[in-house]
Formats: C-alpha cells, structure tokens, sequence
C-alpha cells in the first residue's frame, strides 16, 4: 500500500478522533431530544468506518497514476508558497501590491515567462481588481503602511 | 397561476437592460469557462460569487445560471478543436468531436453540438416549467423525516452514481458534513468544535470552501504541467451541416435530451454521467456502432444534448425542494442562500418573480449561446491562442480578493487557501469534490430536520417508515447504498471469471 492511498484514512480518523473529542464536554442526548453532540458523534463513527473500508479497498486497488512527478510538485509548492504570502504581507503591503507582487513571482519566477505579456498581466488584472472590487462593489481592500 | 402565465412574469423579470445585461455577461463568462481546460462552470460560478453582491438576487441569479448552462456549451470548443475536454461533461465530445475535426469536420461538429445543445436545452427548460411546480406543490407536504431523507438523498445519491470508488464519494461527503458542524449548533445555539478559534464561531462558509477546493485547486492542477494548445482552424462556411448529417443526428438529439433530462432530475449525477450515458445509450441505437469513437457526428449530438439537457434538468430538485442535484445547482443554492433567499418548497411560492425570470432567462440564454456558438464560433476557437499562464494568475488573484471580500476579514483567505490544497490534493488522490460540497449545503437542513424529527418521536426511529413518503424516500437512500455494492460486487465476480 501506497502512502497517498493510506494517507487520506488516516486523515479521516485523525479528524474523527478530534471531533469526539472536541464534542466530548457538550450532550449527546437530553430528555427527548438528541443534542449538539448527537450528529458530530455519529459522523465520527462513520469516519472511522469509512477510513477502515478506505484501507481495506486501498490493500486491492492498483495504484494510481495521478500524482505528480518531483518536478510538477516542487512547481505546485512554490504557487502555493506564494499564494500564502498574500495574506500575510498584505497588512503590511497593502493588497493590491500584494497581489501584483505575487503575480509577478508566479509569472517570472515559479512559471518563467516573457517580460512585456507578464507586466501586461499584472497590470490589466491589477486594474480589473481595482475597477470590479474597489470601484464598483466599493470593497475596501487593505492598505499597507505606505498608504496604499 | 398557471406556469405560462408566471412563465410571461418571468419574462417581463428578464426584459429590463440590466438582467439582459447579465444574462449575456453569464451565458458569455459560461463560455469562456467551459472552454478553458481546468476551470469548470461550478468553479467559475464559485469565483464569481462574491462579485454578484452588488446586484439584485434575482439578476445574481441569472447571470450564475447562465456561467452554468453557458459552460456546457463552451466545454464543445475545446474537446473538438485541441482534443482536451474544456470540462468534464465535454468528455465523450472530444472522442468523436476531433475525429471529425482531423478528417476536416470540425465546424460540423461544432455545429451539431450547439444545434443539439439548444434544442434539448429549450426542450429542459419547458420540462422546468411544468415539472417544477407541482414538485414544488407536493414538496410542502413534506415534514421534518422527509427532508432528513431528502438531504441525506442528495448526499449517498452523489456519493453512489457520481465516482468510481462510493468510499472515496462517501470520505468526501462525510468531510463536507464534518465542516458543516463548527461554530454554533443550529438547534440550541451552543459552541461547537471551535477548537478553541474564536474566527470559527460563525461556521465555516460555503463560499471559501468552494473557492478553495474548485477554483484554487483546479488552477494549481492545472499549472503543475501545462500543455500550449493548438487548436485546429475553423472557418464559418465550414459550419454548414449537410442533409446526411443532420438526418443522422436529429434523434440523436432527442435521446440525448431525454436521457439528459432524466438524469439531471436524478441527485447526485449531474452532466458528465449525463453525456456519458447518452453516449453509450445511441451506440446501442446506431446501426452503425462502429462508426462511435471515428468521428460519429450522432455521438457529439447525443453527448453535447445530453449534458446541456442535464444542467438544466438539475435545477428542477434545486428550485422545487432546495437540494442541489449537481456542484454547480449546490453553488446556486448556496448563492440563494448569501443573498437572504430561504430555498425550498415554498420558494416557487414566496419568490415567485425571481424563480420565473431564472426560468425565463434560461430560455433567452439559450438563444445567446447559440448565436455566439454558430455564426461566432470562430471567434471563440480564436480565443482558445490565448496562453493559460496569463489567465491562471488573474482567476488565483480573483479568487482569493473574492474570499476576501465576501467577510472583509484574511481568516476567510486562509480558508480558500487551505481548502485549495485539500482540492488539489482530492483531485491529485483521485476523489470526486462535489459530494463534500453538496453535503456542506444540505448539512444544515438535514441535521435540523434529524434532530426534530426524533424530537418529535420521542426519540423514536420509526417516525422514518411511519409514512409512506418517508418509508419510499428510506428505501431509496437503501438503494443509493446498496448499488455501489452490488455492482462492487459484480465487478469481483466477473473479473474471477476472467481469470
């Protein structure tokens, strides 16, 4: 058996596991009435009976050829580094140079493309952004330290 | 009133320059979207949510419905000009779509495909019309065990007929459930697995989740390894059917439109089964079977009717009982929902102008897309040059500013974020994502109408087969659990036989 054929039962009774106990203090029946922990209890059972089912059928099952080669999941981690770098710079940063500043590491650096489409890019996306959030919903996106 | 005459109400909805107007952005966004590989219209609907806060519900409703069914018709372009499905539903269109393309009948395809899409779409949409209602109707007799069988329908339906693996569906809807359960329990208002997040207290909504595991993660799959496309040329002159063809492909279309329509009904199927049991079901029909899969222009008419049939079909259980039959009717609901509308039975009653102007408008968009998929269709195959890394940047920014915008608070960013990379994971381990978003909608209705039914039996579970209603709707959640099983079981069976 494959990791990522066992991985996704693990994560099934790991989360069952932390909804018990999460639940454990709230009631699971009162008089008449099933209570807040009456279906997460139940879910959690389930939980468990699927990730079992899970790596009973994974023990059979051929495995997959979806995932990705180490290049294709170095590409993917580094979109999803930057995508994580958004929320976090954009308090100081402002969003919007957050945004484009992203675009700009994906387009040069992660996918590395031409100079003048990327910059053309960044800004007709930068000034969609603008123009549909800002101007027309008057979304008041996050400005930085610098005032914008 | 009868149906005709709301259906006029509906019309007179539509007819203000302002629906027009977002009908037509709709059905044109739906075409985009379905044309490009990696982006499906449920995914599109996701991320353009957020920007449908600033018009009325009825006119958000259009346009979303109009990214649904305008997705199926772009989907076309793709399959038969570059061989690469624009999305799932478009999948038994490439097979024989670009055969025809490469002996030079690209343009028939395509021809077919918008003919067949239209027609069947026009025939759905006036199944809406008078199914609709009385559903609606005989949906209000429904009590609380009836739609705890109903909801828990919508979810072991998907879960059976919508994946190859049922445990896989059941994993995901089970975790669409599992999220549905943070923040405050809906009957007695205590704190529910919060652990110990204060920003989790008000649940987690559907619409980052949906962002994250549709838009962000079908981005990040798709620039894991990009492949430039060449789409093959098309001309106008070449999109002239020739008497053969068409006689070839007219009852093609009309079962693909039913089969279509029948399965959109159904819960939990949704267009892709859709095309791919049209596809299947005029092989068996054609006397010439081994014409299937060599460019068989009955095959694209009877996949392409069959899809568009379906997306339509789907919203028959979505506006009549609220539960969404596909992940994109569950992105409708949800939008429902984020706009104040309460969905169910008495929404055909209380919200009459907008269910009639969303049924109307499907009548009118389905007229756009067949201009701006027979005499545009060049345009179109033209816009598939466009390179994907110079849009994938502007659908991940977009997306995560609509998150952003939806509370005005980062904490709903990092959950898209989070939710991409379990997206992108589902896709990479090969699990269908829209059981777990159907769950998450229909959670809150099916744990409320669970815990006031035993409320009501005193705890009792025969309150679920004391009516027939209810027995009927137990024995098919049975059904729903059962098939996957049996067929498990056949296909064990069968292959010890090969060995």
């Amino acid at each position: 058996m494959r990791l990522s054929e066992v991985a996704p039962a693990a994560f099934l009774l790991a989360l069952s596991g932390a909804m018990a106990l999460e639940t454990r203090n709230l009631g699971f029946w009162s008089d008449t009435t099933p209570g807040p922990a009456f279906l997460p209890v139940w879910l959690a059972v389930a939980g468990v009976v699927l990730a079992v089912l899970r790596l009973l059928e994974a023990r059979r099952s051929a495995p997959g050829a979806g995932w990705p080669d180490k290049a294709a999941l170095l590409r993917v981690t580094l979109i999803f580094a930057g995508l994580m770098a958004i929320p976090a710079l954009a308090p100081l940063v402002g969003l919007l140079p957050a945004l484009a500043l992203f675009m700009a590491y994906l387009l040069f650096a992660v996918l590395r493309q031409r100079l003048w489409p990327s910059l053309a890019t960044i800004a007709i996306t930068g000034a969609l952004v603008y123009a549909i959030f800002m101007r027309w919903l008057g979304v008041p996106l996050p400005v930085g330290l610098l005032g914008f | 009133m009868e149906p005709l005459q709301l259906l006029g109400q509906g019309f007179a909805t539509c007819f203000t320059p302002l629906n027009l107007a977002f009908i037509l952005i709709g059905v044109l966004v739906g075409q985009i979207i379905g044309a490009l590989p990696g982006i499906g219209p449920a995914a599109g609907m996701a991320l353009l949510l957020p920007l449908t806060y600033g018009i009325p519900p009825a006119t958000a409703i259009m346009m979303l419905a109009g990214i649904m069914y305008g997705g199926m018709y772009g989907g076309t372009l793709t399959s038969v000009l570059v061989n690469v499905p624009g999305e799932a539903a478009s999948v038994m269109t490439a097979v024989d779509g670009h055969q025809m393309a490469r002996k030079g009948r690209a343009g028939a395809a395509l021809s077919i495909a918008a003919i067949g899409s239209f027609l069947a779409g026009i025939a759905a949409v006036i199944a809406v019309v008078f199914i609709t209602p009385p559903l609606a109707a005989f949906g209000l007799k429904f009590n609380a065990p009836e739609y705890f069988l109903l909801a828990l329908l919508g979810i072991t339906a998907s879960a059976s007929l919508g994946s190859n693996s049922a445990t896989k569906a059941l994993m995901a809807a089970l975790l669409g459930l599992m999220i549905a359960m943070v923040g405050v329990d809906p009957i007695q208002g205590t704190q529910r697995m919060i652990f110990g997040q204060r920003q989790l207290l008000e649940g987690i909504d559907f619409l980052p989740v949906a962002i994250g595991i549709f838009g962000i993660a079908e981005v990040l799959s798709s620039l894991e390894r990009w492949q430039e496309m060449q789409p093959m040329r098309t001309r106008l002159r070449d999109m002239w059917l020739t008497s053969h063809e068409w006689a070839q492909s007219r009852m093609a279309i009309v079962r693909g439109g039913l089969v279509g329509f029948f399965i959109g009904v159904m819960p939990g199927a949704g267009p892709t089964i859709a095309s791919m049991l049209a596809y299947v079901t005029e092989r068996r029909f054609s006397r010439h079977p081994e014409r299937f899969g060599h460019g068989a222009i009955d095959a694209v008419a009877a996949a392409e009717s069959a899809n568009n049939a379906a997306s339509h079909g789907a919203c028959v259980p979505m506006l009549a009982l609220g539960i969404p039959g596909s992940a994109s009717t569950a992105v409708l609901l949800a939008a429902l929902i984020l706009h104040g509308i309460r969905p169910g039975p008495g929404l055909m009653t209380e919200q009459s102008v907008l269910v009639w102007g969303l049924i109307a408008s499907m009548f009118i968009g389905n007229v756009v897309l067949l201009i701006l998929n027979l005499p545009l269709a060049p345009l179109f195959a033209a816009l598939l040059r466009v390179r994907y890394v110079y849009l994938a940047p502007g659908i991940l920014v977009i997306s995560l500013v609509g998150a952003y915008a939806s509370t005005l608070n980062f904490s709903t960013v990092w959950i898209s974020l989070a939710f991409g990379l379990v997206g992108w994971f589902m896709i990479k381990l090969d699990f269908p994502r829209a059981p777990l978003v159907l769950a998450l909608v229909l959670a809150p209705l099916l744990e409320s109408s669970l815990r006031q039914s035993l409320l009501l039996s005193f705890g009792s579970l025969k309150i679920f087969v004391e009516r027939p209603l209810s027995a009927a709707l137990l024995v098919c959640v049975v059904l729903s659990l059962a098939l996957p099983v049996v067929s498990a079981l056949r296909r064990a069976g069968g292959s010890r036989k090969v060995g």
